[in-house]
C-alpha cells in the first residue's frame, strides 16, 4: 500500500520535472505564431519551424558566447574548488577562536543582493584594469561563489568522522596531508555536489556579467540569450527564444544525464566509507 | 591562457592582484579619434543606428564609431555615469529615469546646439523637429533630450471582422456601449487589454476619457499635481466610465492577468474586437500576426459634450541625449544630426514602420497601418504627452496599482482617484522629489 | 601550545579564500552599506549625508512591510512545501529500482534550466485564455473555476509560490539524498533488524541523522526566499497591485525605476538584517547533534 502512494507520488513529481522541459523543447520548434496562439498543441510535423535554431544561432552570437561561458565557468571551478575545500575544512574540523565569525561572513556573503554591489565592484575593477576582461569575471565569480561553496562544504566536512583524521595524525601525516590524503578524497560527494550547483549558477549567471562586460565580444551566453528574450518582448519572436533556450540548457542537460549515475555512484561510495 | 596563469598567481597571492592582467580593452580613452553610441535594444533593434553609424564614420575618416546595443542598456549605463565615464551619444530606453539624469547634472544642455545648422546646412537643427514633440525635452525651457521616433496611443480593431458583422468604429462612448452590446451578443469580447502592464488602460482609456469630459486642462492640472486634479469630476467620471465597462462585463474575461503579447494575441485571433494600444502594435506582433488578420487604429471614443477638443491625440517619445562627461560632445551632436537628417528620418519611417518627430518625414511612405494614425496627428489641434509617468515614477507605480485593483473589482471609482490624489499629494509634499510642470 | 604547525595550518588553508573574498566581497558591500545613510540617485557621485533618514523612512513605507508578508508567506508556505516535497522524494528514491533511477537522472532539471525559461513556462501554465490550468479546467467542464491566476489579487502571490517549489526542489533533493547516503548503511541494517520499516524508519531513525543537512537545507531555504527575485519580476513584477511584491523586486524598482540607490540600499540592508536574524536563529535551533546528545 504505501509503496503504491510512494511510487504514484515519485512519478508525478518526475512528470512535473520533466514535462515542462518538453514543452520547451517542443516550442522550440513551432512557428511563433503557434506558439502564442496554442502554447500546449504539439508542433507540425511536416512543417518544423527548424529556422528558429539558425534565427537564434545568428541573432545572439551563440557560438563566441558558448565559449566564452564555458570559460568563465570552468575557470572560476577550477580556482574556487581548492579553495573553498581548504577553508570550509579548517572551519569544521578545527576549533579555533573565530571560526564561528568566518564561516558567519561567509554565510553573510549569501544574504545580499549581488547588484546592490555592482557600483563599488565596478570601481574596483576598473581601478584594477580587470573591467571588461574575462579575467575580472572569473575573480569575481570566484568571490562571489565563496559564500554557498564553503557553506556547504562546511555541512559535509563536519559530518565525516572524526576518527579517520585522528588515525592519520598518528600515522605522523602533518594537517595538510590529512586533508589531501585522507579527508579531501572522503569529501568527494559533497564537493561533487557542490560543484555541480556552482557550475550551474555560473553558466546561467547574468547580473554581473551583463555591468562586467560590456563589450559583445565578451559577451557569455546567459547575456547573448537575455538579449533574445528582451528584445523579444518588442519583437515577439518566440520561435527564436524557444530555440536559444534550449540552446543554453542543453550542455548543461547532457553533462548532467552523462554524469548523473557518476554523481549518484560517487555519492554511494563517500556513503559506504562514511 | 596567459590571463588565467596571472589569476592563478593573483589567488595564490590572496589579495596581490597585479593590475594590468587584462587585455584592457576598457576605459575612455579620451580621444576624438573614437564615438561611442549605446543604444536600448528594443522592438526597432540597433541596425539603423548601425547602418547611420557606420555611414558617418565613412564621412569622417579616422574616427572610428562604436555602437553597444542591449535590452537591458539602463543598467549598464548606470555605474558609467557615475564613474564619469559614458559614451558619447545614449538612447538609454524606457527603464532609465531620465530626468534624474537631467537634475544630476549628467546632460549636456543642447540649446547651443540646436541653434545651429541643421544636417547639410540649411536652417538651424531646432526647426527640424516637430515643435510640441520637442518641448517633451525640455525643462524651464532649456532642451535636455533630443526626441527621434514617437508612438501614437488609441485604440484599435480588425475592420475585416468589423465589416464582415456590419459594426462601424465607435466614435462617442455611447456608440461604444451601444458596439459592445452588439459585439458581445456574437460570443466576441468587446475589448481586451494588457492588465499586466497597467499604464496601457491609464494611457489608453482613463486619461483620453479625462481629456475628453474635462478638457486638456483637467488632465494638466493632474499631471502639475494641482490640488485635487485627480479626483476632480473629469477624473472620477472617467474612472466611472471603465468600472461601467468591466460591469457590464464588456472586457474580456482574465484579460486582468494577461501581458501585452497575450492580450495582442487575443486580439489578432479574433477573441477581442478592440484593444487600446500605440502605434508600435505591428512591428511588436509581426511575427506572431495570423495571416488573416488586418489591423486599423481608431481614435479612443470621445465623450458626448464632454468640453475637451475631439481631435486631441496623445502620443510619446523614447529620447536621446548626450552625456556631460562625454568625450567626443562635438561628434555626437554631428552624428544625432545625420540622423534625424530628413533622409536618414524618412529611411527610418520606411525600414522600422514608425512616426518620426521630424518635420517632413510623414511624407515618407509609410506602412498601412500607419496612416490613421499619421492622419489623426495631422488633423490635431491638441497633441500631448503623459510626462508624470516620467517624472514621478513612484507616483505612477502607486497609480497603476490602483488601476489594476479597480480592473479586478476590488475597489471603486471614487477609491481609485482617491488613492491617485493621495499619491499626488504625497508627491507635491516631498521637498525630494524635484517637480516639473508642463511646457515650461 | 599542542602544535605549532596547527596555527600556521589555519592560517594557510584559510587565507586564499578570505582574501579574495574580503577583497571583491565585504569591501564592496561596506562600501555599498555606507551609501544607505545618504541620499543618493546613484546617477553621478553627487550624495548626500541624510544619517537614518533612510531608515526611518522605511518603517512608515507600506509598500516594505507589504513585502516582508510576503517574503514571509513564501517562507513558511512555499517553502516549507518544498523541503517537504524534497525529503520525500529524497527517501523514495533512495533504492535501485528503475524509477529511483530515472528520477536520480531527472529531479535537477528545473534547477539547470536559466529562471527565464522557469518564469516563461510558469507563465504560460497560468496564463487565462491559453494557459495549461484554465485549459484543463475548461475540459473538465469547470468553465466557472478558470481565473486569470496571476493577475487576481487573491491566487497571484500562490501561484508564484507553486512555481517557486517546482523550480527549487531539485536542489533540496540533492541535498538530501547526499544527506541520507552518508548515513552508514550498518544503521539501516540495525533498524531493519528492530522492525522499523516505512515512515516510522524514515521518523525515527533518518529524520533525526539528517540534522546537518537540515540546518543547511533550512538557512539556505531562508536566503532563497529573501532573495526571490528574476522568478517574480518576471512573472508578475510584483503585481497586482503589489499582492506579490518582494523585498528585492522593490529594491529594483527603487534603485533602477525611481533612482533611489540610498534607500534601495537600506532596503537590502534590512533585507540583509532579516535574512541574518532568521538564520542564526536556525543555527541555534540546530546547534547541536541530537545523534551526540543521544550518546
Amino acid at each position: 500500500m504505501t509503496r503504491a502512494v510512494s511510487t504514484t507520488l515519485l512519478l508525478l513529481f518526475g512528470f512535473a520535472v520533466v514535462l515542462p522541459l518538453l514543452w520547451v523543447l517542443m516550442s522550440s520548434v513551432k512557428s511563433g505564431h503557434l506558439i502564442v496562439s496554442s502554447p500546449w498543441a504539439p508542433p507540425d510535423l511536416s512543417n518544423l519551424a527548424v529556422e528558429n535554431f539558425s534565427n537564434a544561432w545568428s541573432k545572439a552570437g551563440i557560438g563566441r558566447a558558448f565559449v566564452n561561458s564555458l570559460i568563465a565557468t570552468g575557470a572560476t571551478l577550477v580556482f574556487l574548488m581548492p579553495i573553498s575545500a581548504m577553508a570550509a575544512y579548517v572551519l569544521a574540523k578545527y576549533e579555533f577562536r573565530g571560526s564561528k565569525a568566518i564561516l558567519a561572513t561567509f554565510l553573510g556573503g549569501m544574504m545580499f543582493p549581488h547588484f546592490l554591489v555592482i557600483v563599488p565592484l565596478f570601481f574596483l575593477l576598473r581601478d584594477l584594469s580587470l573591467l571588461d576582461t574575462m579575467t575580472g569575471l572569473v575573480v569575481v565569480y570566484v568571490a562571489y561563489s565563496l559564500s554557498f561553496t564553503v557553506f556547504v562544504l562546511t555541512g559535509f566536512f563536519q559530518v565525516l568522522p572524526n576518527e579517520l583524521g585522528e588515525a592519520a595524525m598518528m600515522d605522523g601525516c602533518g594537517h595538510a596531508r590529512t586533508f589531501w590524503r585522507v579527508m579531501l578524497p572522503l569529501a568527494r560527494p559533497g564537493l561533487l555536489v557542490v560543484a555541480i550547483f556552482d557550475a550551474i549558477g555560473l553558466w546561467n549567471e547574468y547580473g554581473l556579467a551583463l555591468v562586467l562586460l560590456p563589450s559583445a565580444e565578451n559577451r557569455t551566453l546567459p547575456l547573448g540569450i537575455a538579449n533574445l528574450t528582451m528584445t523579444q518582448q518588442y519583437q515577439s519572436d518566440w520561435g527564436a527564444l524557444f530555440a536559444g533556450l534550449v540552446i543554453v540548457m542543453a550542455p548543461v542537460l547532457f553533462v548532467y544525464w552523462i554524469f548523473r549515475e557518476k554523481i549518484h555512484e560517487t555519492m554511494l561510495a563517500g556513503a559506504l566509507k562514511g | 591562457m596567459s590571463k588565467t596563469v596571472c589569476l592563478a598567481g593573483g589567488l595564490l597571492l590572496g589579495v596581490g592582484f597585479v593590475a594590468g592582467c587584462g587585455s584592457g580593452a576598457n576605459s575612455s580613452g579620451g580621444s576624438s579619434k573614437e564615438l561611442s553610441v549605446a543604444a536600448f535594444q528594443g522592438g526597432y533593434g540597433i541596425d539603423a543606428y548601425e547602418k547611420a553609424a557606420q555611414e558617418f564614420g565613412e564621412m569622417h575618416p579616422g574616427l572610428e564609431v562604436k555602437v553597444e546595443g542591449d535590452p537591458r542598456i539602463w543598467e549598464k549605463l548606470r555605474p558609467r555615469l557615475v564613474a564619469g565615464d559614458p559614451p558619447d551619444l545614449m538612447f538609454p530606453g524606457w527603464g532609465m529615469d531620465h530626468w534624474s539624469l537631467v537634475e544630476e547634472g549628467q546632460l549636456m544642455p543642447l540649446d547651443e546646439a540646436l541653434d545651429g545648422p541643421a544636417w547639410g546646412g540649411k536652417g538651424k537643427w531646432r526647426d527640424t523637429f516637430m515643435p510640441e514633440i520637442l518641448k517633451l525635452c525640455q525643462k524651464d525651457g532649456k532642451t535636455w533630450m533630443l526626441p527621434y521616433y514617437y508612438m501614437i496611443y488609441g485604440w484599435w480593431y480588425d475592420p475585416g471582422v468589423f465589416a464582415k458583422n456590419g459594426w462601424t468604429p465607435p466614435q462617442t462612448w455611447n456608440e461604444l456601449l451601444a458596439l459592445c452590446d452588439k459585439i458581445k451578443a456574437k460570443g466576441i469580447a468587446p475589448i481586451t487589454f494588457q492588465g499586466q502592464y497597467p499604464y496601457y488602460m491609464i494611457e489608453g482609456m482613463l486619461l483620453p476619457w479625462a481629456v475628453s469630459i474635462g478638457g486638456i486642462e483637467a488632465v494638466d492640472a493632474a499631471q502639475n499635481l494641482e490640488p485635487g486634479a485627480w479626483n476632480s469630476p473629469a477624473m472620477v467620471r472617467a474612472a466611472e466610465m471603465i468600472c461601467e465597462l468591466r460591469d457590464r462585463g464588456y472586457f474580456q474575461d482574465g484579460a486582468t492577468g494577461m501581458s501585452h503579447t497575450e492580450s495582442q494575441t487575443q486580439f489578432l485571433n479574433g477573441k477581442a474586437a478592440m484593444l487600446p494600444c500605440g502605434s508600435w502594435l505591428s512591428s511588436e506582433m509581426k511575427d506572431v500576426m495570423p495571416p488573416d488578420a488586418k489591423i486599423e487604429f481608431m481614435m479612443c471614443p470621445r465623450v458626448e459634450g464632454g468640453k475637451g477638443d475631439p481631435t486631441a491625440i496623445l502620443i510619446g517619445i523614447e529620447p536621446w541625449m548626450i552625456p556631460k562627461d562625454a568625450n567626443n560632445k562635438e561628434m555626437a551632436v554631428e552624428l544625432f544630426k545625420y540622423m534625424t537628417s530628413l533622409e536618414k528620418a524618412k529611411e527610418f519611417v520606411e525600414t522600422k514602420g514608425t512616426m518620426m518627430a521630424i518635420v517632413g518625414s510623414e511624407k515618407a511612405k509609410l506602412p498601412a497601418v500607419l496612416i490613421k494614425p499619421a492622419e489623426a496627428v495631422n488633423k490635431s489641434k491638441t497633441v500631448w504627452s503623459v510626462q508624470y509617468r516620467m517624472w514621478y515614477p513612484a507616483m505612477q507605480k502607486e497609480i497603476e496599482g490602483a488601476m489594476t485593483s479597480m480592473l479586478n473589482g476590488e475597489i471603486t471609482a471614487k477609491q481609485f482617484c482617491d488613492r491617485c490624489e493621495a499619491a499626488a499629494a504625497a508627491t507635491r509634499d516631498d521637498p525630494n522629489i524635484p517637480k516639473y510642470k508642463l511646457g515650461s | 601550545m599542542r602544535d605549532r604547525s596547527r596555527g600556521a595550518f589555519i592560517g594557510a588553508f584559510l587565507a586564499p579564500a578570505l582574501g579574495v573574498y574580503a577583497f571583491f566581497v565585504i569591501y564592496p558591500f561596506l562600501q555599498a552599506v555606507l551609501f544607505s545613510t545618504y541620499r543618493w540617485r546613484g546617477l553621478s557621485q553627487n550624495k548626500q549625508f541624510v544619517g537614518i533618514e533612510n531608515f526611518r523612512n522605511l518603517f512608515s513605507d507600506p509598500v516594505f512591510w507589504q513585502a516582508v508578508k510576503n517574503n514571509l508567506w513564501l517562507l513558511f508556505v512555499a517553502g516549507a512545501i518544498a523541503i517537504a516535497i524534497s525529503v520525500g522524494v529524497a527517501t523514495g528514491a533512495r533504492g535501485k529500482s528503475l524509477l529511483s533511477r530515472s528520477l536520480r537522472g531527472v529531479y535537477l532539471f528545473p534547477q539547470v534550466i536559466s529562471l527565464v525559461v522557469v518564469a516563461i513556462l510558469w507563465y504560460f501554465v497560468f496564463s487565462p485564455e491559453i494557459g495549461l490550468l484554465n485549459g484543463g479546467l475548461r475540459a473538465i467542464g469547470l468553465d466557472s473555476l478558470a481565473k486569470p491566476w496571476l493577475g487576481q489579487p487573491s491566487t497571484a502571490l500562490a501561484a508564484v509560490g507553486i512555481a517557486f517549489v517546482w523550480y527549487v526542489s531539485g536542489f533540496y533533493v540533492m541535498l538530501f539524498a547526499a544527506g541520507i547516503q552518508s548515513i552508514p548503511s550498518e544503521v539501516f541494517e540495525a533498524a531493519e533488524l528492530d522492525g522499523a520499516h516505512g515512515f516510522r524508519r524514515f521518523r525515527t531513525v533518518i529524520w533525526p541523522m539528517l540534522w546537518s543537512v537540515k540546518r543547511v537545507a533550512v538557512v539556505y531555504m531562508v536566503i532563497n526566499v529573501m532573495n526571490v527575485f528574476a522568478l517574480v519580476l518576471l512573472m508578475t513584477r510584483g503585481g497586482p497591485d503589489r499582492k506579490t511584491e518582494v523585498m528585492l523586486t522593490y529594491l529594483y524598482e527603487q534603485a533602477f525605476t525611481n533612482s533611489q540607490f540610498g534607500y534601495a540600499t537600506s532596503l537590502a540592508v534590512a533585507n540583509f538584517v532579516i535574512i541574518m536574524a532568521l538564520s542564526l536563529g536556525i543555527l541555534f535551533y540546530f546547534r547541536r547533534s541530537p545523534m551526540e546528545a543521544r550518546r
